[in-house]
């Protein structure tokens, strides 16, 4: 399980919110260069039609790193309603490189493919909690990761997740809540899927940020 | 790390396998002067994809009819999967298992232990073991692992280990068993794997293996 909420930021306000997040979390940025490929089983296979990601890290040394990944539905009703997180099934698997051959194999069809770009820190707060803010980027010939371009240029993505359980969701979902209100001034964070825009507010937030290097407290 | 051989018991024609061979190559371990080092298993699946229409004309030939997962107890935080008709092996993390599940694409349809007792002689590790169903008692076949601790290059082991295989093979006639352990020659090539020794040569071994034993092991009607 993981809790979840992501939204949007220009890109030319990246750079104040990475100096902030840096202020926040006390960790090194690290590099994200991810080729994320969905996965489709073929009409006939299956209960019902199934999709998994293949993640490929192209960042790890001394060779890129391969991580199956399967992401079940949203907790429903009316305790979910009341938290303003996305509690959903999640679970990964680092896998060898052969992965997707493996699925092929076994009737999945490629879907659809991106690249995603930027940075993600990792940190404890309250919960393990990860963010990232990446440009989400699609290729004109399959696989052509070289050749990648934005599927929506100017804005970048800011996902944060933190792994939760069935017992505990409800404090990790707080967790990202609160710290998910330190960001409010440059992003705003919902549950996937429910697209609140950029926040009006963020060149002001981000001019400020850039003046002073984030070393005050907003 | 080391190299392994898999080799399984293959009973002579008419006769079938029982509990009562595994006993003696126990012994005949013990008898070589191995040290029981205590017990051993290893769980083997076969899925089996699940189609929604069973009757429809797009039943997609392409699929196999069936792969194998495997665990390992020297690797217990990874999980093996083998697509003997394509050649591929896989490792991933345990949790696999769970996505595939949640998946509904392929369903786990037979379930097989391997178990049985661990041995140290010199330089080898030595692992006798039944196998059986899950849920069951009856036994199916016969597996031993051979592994040679110092080496891990298949080519250069080989001929060790086929020195050591003919000690064992010549230790157990001493017992007049109807049938022999038999090593499975392996192209791991095909596999895309190289002579340097990975869990992965493991799995494959074990999914030929069971081919084999499949093919022509009777089982006992009772183990």
């Amino acid at each position: 399980m993981e809790c979840v909420v992501q939204g949007i930021i220009e890109t030319q306000h990246v750079e104040a919110l990475e100096i902030l997040l840096q202020g926040l979390c006390g960790v090194q940025r690290e590099r994200l260069r991810v080729h994320e490929l969905t996965l489709k089983s073929v009409p006939n296979l299956g209960v019902v039609s199934s999709e998994v990601r293949l993640l490929c890290d192209l960042d790890q040394q001394p060779e890129p790193t391969w991580t199956v990944k399967h992401v079940g539905g949203a907790m429903r009703g009316a305790g979910a309603d009341q938290i303003s997180v996305m509690v959903r099934t999640m679970i990964e698997s680092k896998v060898s490189k052969n992965a997707l051959r493996m699925f092929y194999s076994l009737g999945y069809k490629l879907d659809h493919e991106l690249l995603k770009v930027g940075f993600a820190f990792h940190f404890q707060r309250a919960a393990q909690i990860s963010v990232s803010v990446s440009s989400v980027n699609k290729m004109p010939k399959i696989h052509a990761i070289d050749e990648a371009v934005p599927v929506t240029p100017g804005m970048q993505i800011v996902v944060v997740t933190a792994p939760a359980t069935p017992e505990n969701y409800g404090e990790v979902a707080a967790a990202v809540s609160s710290f998910c209100e330190f960001l409010a001034p440059l992003v705003h964070l919902s549950k996937p899927f429910i697209s609140t825009g950029v926040v009006p507010t963020a060149a002001a937030a981000a001019a400020s940020l850039m003046s002073d290097g984030g070393g005050t407290t907003l | 790390m080391p190299v392994k051989w898999v080799l399984y018991w293959q009973p002579n024609q008419g006769s079938t396998v029982s509990t009562q061979i595994l006993n003696e190559a126990a012994q005949c371990a013990e008898s070589i002067s191995g040290v029981k080092e205590g017990r051993w298993k290893a769980t083997l699946n076969y899925y089996k994809p699940l189609l929604r229409d069973q009757s429809s004309t797009h039943h997609p030939d392409s699929l196999p009819r069936d792969f194998l997962g495997i665990s390992l107890p020297d690797h217990p935080a990874k999980y093996y999967f083998i697509i003997r008709s394509q050649r591929i092996v896989v490792e991933a993390d345990a949790s696999i298992q769970i996505i595939m599940e949640k998946l509904q694409s392929y369903k786990s349809k037979v379930s097989l232990h391997f178990d049985g007792f661990q041995y140290h002689l010199g330089d080898f590790r030595l692992r006798v073991g039944r196998v059986v169903p899950v849920h069951s008692e009856s036994i199916r076949g016969i597996v031993m692992e051979v592994e040679y601790l110092p080496i891990s290059s298949m080519e250069k082991a080989r001929k060790v280990m086929e020195e050591f295989v003919e000690i064992w093979h010549e230790a157990l006639s001493k017992r007049s068993l109807s049938g022999k352990f038999v090593n499975v020659e392996l192209n791991f090539g095909e596999f895309g794997l190289a002579d340097n020794y990975t869990p992965q040569h493991t799995g494959v071994q074990y999914a030929i293996v069971m081919a084999h034993m499949i093919a022509t092991v009777q089982p006992a009607v009772r183990g």
